[in-house]
């Protein structure tokens, strides 16, 4: 029998599970309008990549979703396969999180990419193996049916013992597939000769770290939002965990960021030395101070610790600034490798830079296409808060 | 008999900054009118000296037809190619318009087709060959450009090359251009 409270609770959760969803209706309608207007006009008309930086803001949303799913995945499989029993008490959400966030990331790589039907079809007529995209569609591709699969398992009514060993299978690959397609997207950019911003092993293993990181940030804010910042005392463990996790996840960041971006500037008057200074003190400088150090790493970093990961709702608000800096994160580290010209800005060679340097500010559709991404995270995730039990009882 | 290996050699110290090449090119082509739709391009390098002692020279390029080829290694459905001549195609029907080849080309020598919703650049006028030189090539005034067979050591272009000294543009990222600049 419920309690007059658990009524006002349960009631009071729906409200606002209802009004996340309304709010994502929002942002699907105008991302909606905006892909209207993509078909309707082309890319080029509404989009503001350019010769020189083709990547932008969808590419950037895309890396945001996709590698925070898949370090939801990697989390769910320490739960699944390796028994880590404090993050399997999060199971259900990890893994209904992780799948409706990767569709999201589709929305933006569909979005993106000027022919996204005919690259399914021609990635099996006609596939370059050595093609890093290749690997990305076929891994991605992969982590979604392996997604699905544990979404079968989880929801599957009167499980039996063999369910439970077909989860820790499935949650292991999850996991390894995960980590080698977000390994892989560092190739996709790491193999652009272009651009040696994103050359070597660097990118790799930080979007794997930072992904991590996210997939524990985001579960920290998700239940804090869905608790209404009054998490139950029977999670406490699992946030504690996730929250040591997070902590660890930027303090290894930070180790990475200090040697990418010395070894950068070492490189003058290299393309990477111009990336970094771009970073630092040019066009990207206050995304990166303000977003990617103080939003990404300090704020988050400071509360974990100063908290000692036992707050929960000091672990919620960690979880959301971070998720805010991420962003910043993810785009700087897409438009930097992409802002030293590969030719000199001079008269006649139809190369347009200021201060030495290629531009690029994504344009108001590219943002209502970053809404769309958002508006289907924001209604399909709480359309399953609204209509299924998330809550993992047993496992 | 050993395949033809197509290159442009270039003496860039004959040009006089005229731009018959690029006109030449987007009527040949049919590139679209636009500020970053462009197959070739006319750079007007930096003034020397002092006034009134001024000189300035010029470097028109385009696609360099690399023999080491970035773009289309990147490229995830084999839509860029390279004949067996060496010039680098794109097939128009496979591009999914992923832009990689672009992030990838460390000569800036690609961009978004609107009209062939693909990504193009130079072909060297492949579908004037071997009949006729390229666009570029035939109105030159000053005959910048010479295109022909460096493997055939008669061809106008392997003499050149045997004659002078020459760099090829950023030889630091490996990619063995095709276009050879005389000194």
């Amino acid at each position: 029998m419920t309690t007059h409270t658990e009524r006002v609770s349960n009631l009071a959760s729906k409200t606002l599970t209802t009004s996340l969803i309304v709010i994502g209706i929002i942002l699907l309608a105008i991302g909606g309008y905006a892909s209207l207007q993509v078909f309707l006009q082309g890319h080029e008309a509404v989009y503001a990549v350019n010769r020189e930086v083709p990547w932008g803001l969808l590419i950037a949303t895309y890396a945001y979703f996709v590698i925070t799913s898949t370090g939801l995945a990697f989390i769910g499989g320490l739960g699944h396969a390796f028994g880590f029993e404090k993050y399997s008490k999060m199971s259900k959400r990890i893994v209904v999180m992780a799948f409706v966030i990767l569709l999201a990331g589709f929305t933006q790589i569909g979005m993106e990419i000027g022919h996204p039907i005919r690259l399914m079809i021609y990635l099996i007529l006609s596939p370059n193996l050595n093609a890093p995209i290749v690997w990305m569609g076929v891994f991605y591709g992969i982590e979604l049916v392996i997604l699905a699969v544990e979404l079968y398992i989880i929801f599957k009514p009167n499980k039996k013992e063999s369910d439970h060993n077909t989860a820790k299978i499935v949650g292991f690959f999850a996991l390894l597939v995960g980590v080698l397609a977000t390994s892989n997207l560092g190739y996709v950019f790491g193999s652009l000769n272009a651009r040696p911003f994103y050359h070597g092993v660097y990118f790799s293993i930080f979007l794997v770290i930072s992904g991590i990181t996210a997939g524990a940030a985001l579960l920290l804010a998700i239940h804090n939002i869905i608790y209404k910042f009054n998490v139950p005392e029977n999670l406490y463990s699992s946030m504690k965990a996730l929250g040591k996790l997070m902590g660890a996840g930027i303090g290894v960041m930070i180790f990475l960021y200090l040697w990418k971006i010395l070894s950068s500037l070492y490189t003058q008057p290299g393309d990477s030395y111009l990336a970094a200074k771009a970073l630092l003190t040019g066009p990207l400088s206050i995304n990166f101070w303000v977003g990617e150090l103080v939003l990404a790493v300090i704020l988050p970093l400071a509360i974990i610790v100063f908290s000692k990961a036992s707050n929960m709702k000091a672990l919620g608000i960690a979880g959301i600034v971070f998720m805010i800096g991420l962003f910043f994160t993810r785009y700087d580290f897409i438009v930097a490798g992409q802002l030293p010209p590969m030719r000199e800005g001079l008269a006649g060679s139809g190369v347009h830079t200021v201060n030495g340097l290629a531009q690029y500010a994504p344009s108001a559709t590219e943002w209502m296409i970053f809404a769309l991404g958002w508006g289907v995270f924001l209604v399909l995730y709480f359309l399953a808060e609204r209509f299924l039990i998330l809550d993992t009882k047993e496992h | 008999m050993a395949k033809k290996r197509y290159a442009i050699v270039l003496d860039a110290s004959k040009c006089l900054n005229c731009k018959a090449c690029t006109v030449a090119c987007k009527l040949e082509n049919d590139v679209p009118v636009g500020q970053e739709t462009y197959r070739i391009w006319v750079t007007e390098n930096r003034l020397h000296g002092n006034f009134p002692n001024l000189t300035q020279t010029f470097q028109p390029s385009q696609c360099q037809h690399c023999e080491n080829t970035p773009c289309a290694s990147v490229c995830p459905t084999n839509a860029t190619y390279k004949t067996e001549e060496g010039v680098v195609l794109v097939d128009y029907d496979k591009c999914v318009l992923c832009k990689a080849c672009m992030t990838a080309c460390p000569y800036d020598a690609r961009f978004v087709d609107e009209h062939l919703a693909a990504v193009e650049k130079c072909t060297m006028c492949y579908h004037r060959l071997p009949d006729r030189d390229p666009a570029c090539v035939e109105t030159c005034p000053t005959k910048v450009r010479v295109f022909g067979d460096i493997n055939d050591p008669e061809s106008k272009a392997s003499k050149l090359l045997a004659k002078n000294s020459y760099y090829r543009l950023k030889p630091s990222v490996n990619t063995r251009p095709r276009l050879f600049y005389v000194d």
